[in-house]
C-alpha cells in the first residue's frame, strides 16, 4: 500500500491540473484564515476599547448621582461576547446576531434586540471564512479533481492497460483518489493548523475539525466515486456531480430552511415589543398598587416595602420596567423556543447535506452557532438579573445612597 | 443567413435529444418557478403586514389617554418598511436589517428582528430568491448546455467538413450564439412575468425594464463566456472544468472575498461604539430632564432676555419643555453627525465592494438588481433617515406642547404633588401631532442613477467578452 | 501439462448480441498463436475475456489451468498485455512510464534494467527522456514493449499490435515476438493482418462472427503458407 500511494504521489507531482486545484485550495485557505484572523484581532480590539469606554462613560455619569434610583438610570453596562479561539475559521451567526450591548436597569426587552450588526451587504453576501470553504468550495475541488479520473483514462484508451496491468481495479483507482483527497485535505488544512497555533485554539477543537472536514471530503468522495462508475462520458460525470453538489449545497438546505421556518413560526417581533412598551407606559396612569401587585407576584420578598406614596419614586419606576419584562415573557420565551426548535431542526437536516453539516459543526466548535449566540442573549439576561438583585435591596429598603457601594455593582462577566 | 439559423436549430435538436440537458433544463425552470411564486407571494403579505402595522401603530399612538406630553415621548412611535413591489424577484438586504424600528425621545434605536438572525441556520448561503437563482444558477445551466457548442463539432470531426464547405467559424459561432440566445430569452421569461406583475402593483415600468435588461445582458455575457470557452478550448472536459472554474470565482469566492476586503479596508465602527464616543460629547450638552444643569445657563440667560423677565418661574412658557426641546434638538444635531459618519462609512464599504463587480460580473448584476428593486443598503439608509426625521419631528412637536401648555409650578412638583401632576396631563388631541409616514421607494430615476455604474460594468465585461469570442471565433481553424 | 491459455467451449454475449460462440482454443508454452478476423469478429472480446474485464456467458477461460473468473488478480499478474493504439502517459517520458506502470503491477527495476529492455525493442537512447507525447507511434509501441517485457511475465496478449507501424518497425516486432515464444513466452495476438499472422504465428485461428471456423499450424521449419490463410480469409468473409 505504502509503495501504491508512493507512485501515485509521483505520479500526482506530474499532473498539472490537479497541482493546479489543489493549489487553489491552499491559497483561498490561506486567504480564509488570514482574514478571519484579522476579523477576530478587530473584534476583540473593539471590545477591549468598548470596554475602556464603558467605563469611562459609566464613571461620568454615576458621578453626579444623588439617589440609587438616579445611578442605575443612567448607568450603562457593556456585555459582549468575545470571539472563540476558534472564531477566526467560522464567524457564522456574530454577523446577524449581535454579540455586544450596552444595557441599563431599565427593562430588558426594550433594550436586548437591539442589533448592533455590520453593513447590511455583509450579512446578505456573507463571508468567505474557513468554515465556508471547507463546508462549499472544497467539494467543488475535490469534484474537479476526482471526477474524471476513470473517464479520462477510458477517453485515452489507457484504462483496460492500467487495471491488467495492476491486476485489480482497488489496487489503481483507490491509492490515486486517496493521494487526492489527503493532498486536498493537507492543503486546507495546514493553514488552518498554522492559524490555531498563532491563537492558541485548543487541540481537542482542532482534532474535531479537522475529523469534520476529513470526514465531509470522504463522503464527497464516496459520491464522486460511486457516480463515476457510471460509464459515461467525463463531461456528463461532471454535469452529474455538479448538479447533486448543488442539490446538497443549496438546493436541500433552502428547502429544508422554509420548511423549517414554517413549522417554526417565530412571535411577531414588533408585537413582542409593542406589548412591552404598552405595558411599561400604561403603568404611569394604572393605580400603582396594581403594578407593585404584579411585580410582588415575582418578588414577595419585598412585600412590607412596596408602599409607593409618592406620586414618583424609583422603586415604582423599576418595578414597572420589570413587570414590562415579565408580561412579555411568554411571547420571549416563545420567540427564545422557537429559534431553538428551528435550530435544532436544521441540526437533524443538515445530516442530509454535508455541506450544512460541515458549517453547522464548524459554527459549533466556534461558538459562532444559534446555540451560542441564544447562550449570550441569557448570559445578558442573566446578568440584567444581577443588577436588578443588586439595585432591589438599596431601592426598596431605603438604603442611603453611598457612593462607595456603587463598586460592588456587578460587572458582566463573559461565559468564555 | 439561413445556415446559421440552421445551425442553431441543429444544436436544439441536438439539447433536446439528451436526456441530462432536458432533466437539467426542467429541473432548473421549476425551481425558477416555484421560488418565483412563493417569493412574490411572501413580499406581497409583507407588504400588506407591515402597512397594517404601520397603520396600526398610528392608530395606537392617537388613542393614548391624557397624559405629561414628555410621557409621549418616550412611549414612543414605530416605523416599517414595506418591500417594494420588485422585492418579490429582489428581496435584497430586508432580510439582514429588520424592516422596523422604535422611534422614541433621546436615542436612535437600530432596526429590530432581522430574519436573518432567527432563522433556521443551514450553511453559507442565503435562502433561494429568484435573483439569487438567476445569478447563481442560470450561468451553471449555460455552462452545461454550451461548454462543447463548438467544440463538439471539433471532437466529431464535422468542424473540417463545414470548414471545407465554405461556413467561415464567424457564421458557426453567429449560429451557435443564436441557439444560447434562444435558450436565454426562454429563462427570461419568469423575471418578465414577476416584472409585470410588480408594474400592476405599482412600480414603475422603466426600473422594472432596467432589472429585466441588467440580467437579460447577464445572461448574455455567460453565453458568450461559455461561446468562447467552447471555441478555444480543445477538449470537453477542459472545457467544462475551466467554466465550472470561473463560476466558482465569480459566484461564489470573489463576492465573499470582496466582503471580507471592504470590511478589513474600511472600518465602520458599529453603534454601541460610536455612541460611546458621542455620549462623552453628549455629556458636554447636559442632560435633557434636568433643566438645572449648568450647560443650559446660556440658554435661560438667553429665553430670560428674550422674554424679558428675571427667573424663569415668570416665563409665560414652561421652561422644561424649552429645555426639553432645546437639548432634543442640540442631541439630535449630534446623533446625526454621527449616524451620518456610520452611513458614509457603510456606503463606502458598499461602493468598494461594488468595484469588485470588475472582477466578477455576480456582483455587478446584484447590486444593479437591488438597486433598481430599491432592496440595497442605499434605500435602508434612507428609511433611517426619513424614520429619524420622523421621530425628531413628532418629539419636537410634544416638546412644543410640553412648553407652551404646561405651567412650570406644576411641572416642577408633580413628582411630589398629586393635583399637580393631573393638571400636567394635557388632552390626548394633542397627539395627533404625529405625522403620518408611508416609507415609499426611491423615484425611478435615482433607482436607476444608482444602478447606472453596475450596469455599465456589466456591459463592459459583454464588450469584452463579446469582443474575445468574435476574434476566436474568426480565427477557427480544424 | 496443463495449457497457459485455454478457451473451453467460450461464449460471450455483449448487450444481447452473441460476440463468441463456442470457442475453443488453447495456446502451449512458448507458442505463438494468432487470432485471425475481421472487424466485429470477437478478436479483442477474446482478449479481454482472458483479462477478466469480461465475464464469459458459457464455457470458461482458463489461465495456467485456472479459471479466470475465481482469480482475476492472479490471472492478470501473469499476462501483460499489450492493448490496440497503446497510450501511456503523454506527459511522462519513457522511464517514468515504465516506473510508474511497473510499479502498477508490483514490481521494481533498476534504470540499468529499464534501458536493457529499451535497448531490445531499438528505442533510441536520446529519446527515452523525453515525454511520449512527442513521440512517433511506433517509438510508443517499443515502449510498451518494453514494458511487457519488464514485467517478465509467462503470458503475453497481444492486439493488433503493428497496425499503424512501418514495415521496418514491423519486421523489427515480428523478431522480437519470436525471441520471446523462444525464451518460453506464451503468446496470444489478434490481428487482421494475414501476411503478418503468417509470418511470426506458429499456429493461426480463424475467427468469423464469433466462431472459430478453421486453424492452420505451421509444419516443422516453415512458416504458414499466407496464399492458403488469405483464400480461407477471402472465402469466409465472403459467406
Amino acid at each position: 500500500m505504502v509503495s501504491d500511494l508512493l507512485r501515485e504521489i509521483r505520479f500526482l507531482a506530474k499532473d498539472r491540473g490537479a497541482l493546479f486545484w489543489l493549489a487553489l485550495a491552499f491559497v483561498l485557505s490561506i486567504i480564509a484564515v488570514t482574514f478571519g484572523v484579522t476579523e477576530v484581532r478587530d473584534q476583540q480590539r473593539t471590545i477591549a476599547e468598548l470596554i475602556e469606554e464603558d467605563t469611562a462613560d459609566r464613571a461620568n455619569a454615576l458621578k453626579g448621582q444623588e439617589d440609587w434610583g438616579g445611578a442605575a438610570y443612567y448607568a450603562f453596562h457593556l456585555a459582549y461576547a468575545p470571539p472563540s479561539e476558534f472564531a477566526f475559521a467560522a464567524l457564522g451567526q456574530r454577523d446577524s446576531s449581535p454579540w455586544k450591548h450596552r444595557v441599563r436597569m431599565l427593562a430588558l426587552e426594550g433594550q436586548i434586540h437591539q442589533a448592533d450588526t455590520k453593513n447590511a451587504d455583509f450579512g446578505l453576501v456573507g463571508r468567505f471564512d474557513f468554515a465556508f470553504l471547507a463546508a462549499s468550495v472544497a467539494p467543488l475541488l475535490l469534484i474537479l479533481l476526482l471526477y474524471d479520473l476513470r473517464a479520462a483514462e477510458r477517453t485515452a484508451r489507457r484504462h483496460d492497460l492500467l487495471v491488467a496491468t495492476a491486476g485489480s481495479s482497488r489496487k489503481l483507482w483507490l491509492p490515486r483518489a486517496l493521494v487526492r483527497v489527503l493532498a486536498l485535505s493537507l492543503l486546507l488544512l495546514i493553514p488552518l493548523w498554522a492559524a490555531s497555533s498563532l491563537v492558541g485554539t485548543s487541540g481537542s477543537v482542532i482534532i474535531q475539525a479537522s475529523f469534520v472536514l476529513v470526514g465531509a471530503l470522504g463522503i464527497w468522495w464516496l459520491i464522486v466515486e460511486l457516480i463515476s462508475r457510471i460509464d459515461a462520458s467525463s463531461s456528463v460525470l461532471l454535469t452529474a456531480l455538479i448538479g447533486l453538489w448543488l442539490a446538497l449545497a443549496i438546493i436541500v438546505p433552502a428547502l429544508a430552511k422554509v420548511a423549517i421556518e414554517t413549522r417554526q413560526p417565530l412571535p411577531n417581533g414588533g408585537e413582542m415589543l409593542l406589548l412591552q412598551r404598552e405595558t411599561v407606559n400604561d403603568a404611569w396612569d394604572l393605580p400603582k398598587e396594581m403594578t407593585m401587585a404584579a411585580f410582588l407576584e415575582e418578588h414577595p420578598e419585598w412585600r412590607d416595602h412596596a408602599a409607593i406614596e409618592q406620586p414618583f419614586e424609583w422603586k415604582w419606576y423599576y418595578a414597572f420596567q420589570q413587570v414590562g419584562d415579565l408580561r412579555v415573557k411568554p411571547l420571549v420565551d416563545q420567540y427564545r423556543a422557537a429559534r431553538l426548535a428551528r435550530d435544532h431542526e436544521a441540526g437533524m437536516i443538515a445530516f442530509l447535506s454535508p455541506t450544512s453539516f460541515v458549517e453547522r459543526s464548524f459554527e459549533k466548535l466556534a461558538g459562532t452557532d444559534a446555540a451560542s449566540m441564544i447562550a449570550y442573549e441569557d448570559s445578558v439576561r442573566d446578568f440584567h438579573a444581577q443588577l436588578r438583585a443588586f439595585h432591589y435591596p438599596m431601592l426598596f429598603r431605603e438604603e442611603p445612597f453611598d457612593r462607595n457601594l456603587l463598586e460592588d455593582i456587578p460587572g458582566f462577566v463573559p461565559s468564555r | 443567413m439561413n445556415k446559421i439559423f440552421r445551425i442553431a436549430k441543429e444544436e436544439w435538436r441536438l439539447w433536446l435529444r439528451s436526456k441530462v440537458i432536458v432533466l437539467a433544463t426542467l429541473i432548473v425552470a421549476v425551481l425558477l418557478t416555484t421560488t418565483s411564486v412563493l417569493t412574490v407571494n411572501r413580499v406581497a403579505s409583507e407588504q400588506s403586514q407591515r402597512l397594517a402595522q404601520q397603520v396600526a401603530a398610528e392608530e395606537t399612538f392617537f388613542a393614548q389617554p391624557d397624559r405629561h406630553p414628555h410621557r409621549m415621548v418616550h412611549y414612543g412611535h414605530y416605523a416599517f418598511r414595506p418591500p417594494p413591489p420588485l422585492a418579490a424577484f429582489e428581496p435584497g438586504v430586508d432580510a439582514v436589517t429588520g424592516q422596523s424600528i422604535f422611534l422614541e425621545g433621546h436615542r436612535q434605536n437600530t432596526a429590530m428582528f432581522a430574519d436573518t438572525k432567527a432563522a433556521a441556520d443551514l450553511g453559507g448561503f442565503a435562502s433561494l430568491t429568484p435573483a439569487s437563482l438567476y445569478q447563481l444558477l442560470l450561468p451553471l445551466l449555460l455552462i452545461v448546455l454550451g461548454h462543447a457548442l463548438l467544440l463538439r463539432e471539433r471532437e466529431s470531426g464535422t468542424l473540417a467538413v463545414m470548414l471545407a464547405q465554405g461556413q467561415s467559424g464567424l457564421s458557426l459561432a453567429t449560429g451557435k450564439a443564436i441557439a444560447l440566445l434562444a435558450v436565454i430569452a426562454i429563462f427570461m421569461l419568469p423575471l418578465i412575468v414577476v416584472a409585470i406583475h410588480s408594474v400592476l402593483r405599482g412600480e414603475n415600468a422603466l426600473t422594472a425594464a432596467g432589472l429585466v435588461g441588467s440580467y437579460f445582458v447577464y445572461l448574455c455575457l455567460w453565453g458568450t463566456i461559455v461561446l468562447a470557452a467552447s471555441i478555444i478550448l480543445k477538449q470537453r472536459a477542459v472545457s467544462l472544468g475551466a467554466l465550472i472554474f470561473i463560476w466558482l470565482f465569480a459566484a461564489l469566492i470573489v463576492p465573499r472575498l470582496a466582503i471580507n476586503a471592504s470590511s478589513a479596508a474600511i472600518d465602520a465602527p458599529g453603534k454601541i461604539e460610536s455612541d460611546l464616543v458621542m455620549l462623552a460629547e453628549q455629556r458636554k450638552l447636559g442632560d435633557g430632564h434636568n433643566a438645572a444643569d449648568p450647560a443650559f445657563q446660556q440658554l435661560q440667560k438667553e429665553v430670560l432676555e428674550q422674554y424679558d423677565v428675571e427667573k424663569i418661574e415668570d416665563l409665560p412658557i414652561n421652561w422644561r419643555g424649552v429645555v426639553a426641546s432645546f437639548s432634543e434638538s442640540e442631541l439630535t444635531d449630534l446623533l446625526n453627525i454621527y449616524a451620518e459618519n456610520r452611513m458614509e462609512q457603510e456606503a463606502s464599504q458598499s461602493h468598494l465592494f461594488n468595484l469588485f463587480g470588475l472582477a466578477s460580473p455576480a456582483i455587478a448584476v446584484g447590486s444593479a438588481s437591488r438597486s433598481l428593486a430599491g432592496t440595497d443598503l442605499a434605500t435602508h439608509h434612507r428609511f433611517l433617515r426619513e424614520s429619524e426625521a420622523l421621530r425628531f419631528d413628532f418629539v419636537q412637536s410634544l416638546n412644543e406642547v410640553h412648553a407652551n401648555e404646561l405651567s412650570y409650578a406644576d411641572d416642577m412638583n408633580r413628582s411630589s404633588d398629586p393635583e399637580a401632576e393631573r393638571r400636567t396631563r394635557v388632552n390626548s388631541a394633542a397627539w395627533r401631532v404625529l405625522d403620518e409616514f408611508r416609507f415609499v421607494p426611491d423615484s425611478a430615476s435615482d433607482r436607476m442613477n444608482r444602478a447606472a455604474f453596475p450596469f455599465a460594468m456589466l456591459i463592459l465585461w459583454l464588450v469584452l467578452a463579446g469582443a474575445a469570442t468574435f476574434l476566436a471565433a474568426r480565427r477557427v481553424r480544424v | 501439462m496443463t495449457s497457459p491459455l485455454e478457451a473451453r467451449s467460450l461464449s460471450l454475449d455483449r448487450d444481447g448480441n452473441t460476440v463468441l460462440d463456442n470457442v475453443s482454443f488453447s495456446v502451449a508454452k512458448g507458442e505463438i498463436f494468432a487470432l485471425l478476423g475481421g472487424n466485429g469478429a470477437g478478436k479483442s472480446s477474446t482478449l479481454l475475456t482472458f483479462l477478466g474485464f469480461l465475464e464469459p456467458s458459457g464455457g470458461a477461460v482458463l489461465v495456467n489451468g485456472k479459471t479466470v473468473g475465481s482469480d482475476v488478480a492472479s490471472a492478470r499478474s501473469a499476462i501483460a498485455y499489450l492493448p490496440e493504439a497503446t497510450s501511456l502517459y503523454g506527459h511522462m517520458n519513457a522511464y517514468e512510464n515504465l516506473d510508474y506502470f511497473l510499479n502498477l503491477a508490483g514490481r521494481s527495476a533498476t534504470q540499468a534494467d529499464y534501458d536493457t529492455a529499451l535497448d531490445r525493442v531499438a528505442l533510441p537512447r536520446e529519446a527515452r527522456s523525453r515525454r511520449l507525447q512527442f513521440f512517433s507511434k511506433g517509438m510508443r509501441q517499443k515502449t510498451a514493449i518494453a514494458l511487457a517485457l519488464l514485467r517478465e511475465t509467462p503470458i503475453l496478449l497481444l492486439d493488433e499490435p503493428t497496425s499503424g507501424l512501418d514495415p521496418v518497425a514491423i519486421d523489427e516486432f515480428h523478431d522480437l515476438v519470436k525471441d520471446l515464444a523462444g525464451a518460453g513466452q506464451t503468446i496470444l495476438m489478434v490481428t487482421h493482418d494475414v501476411y503478418g499472422a503468417c509470418q511470426v504465428a506458429d499456429r493461426v485461428g480463424l475467427l468469423r462472427r464469433g466462431q472459430l471456423v478453421g486453424s492452420f499450424a505451421a509444419e516443422k521449419g516453415k512458416r504458414i503458407d499466407t496464399e492458403t490463410v488469405h483464400a480461407a480469409f477471402a472465402e469466409r468473409e465472403a459467406v
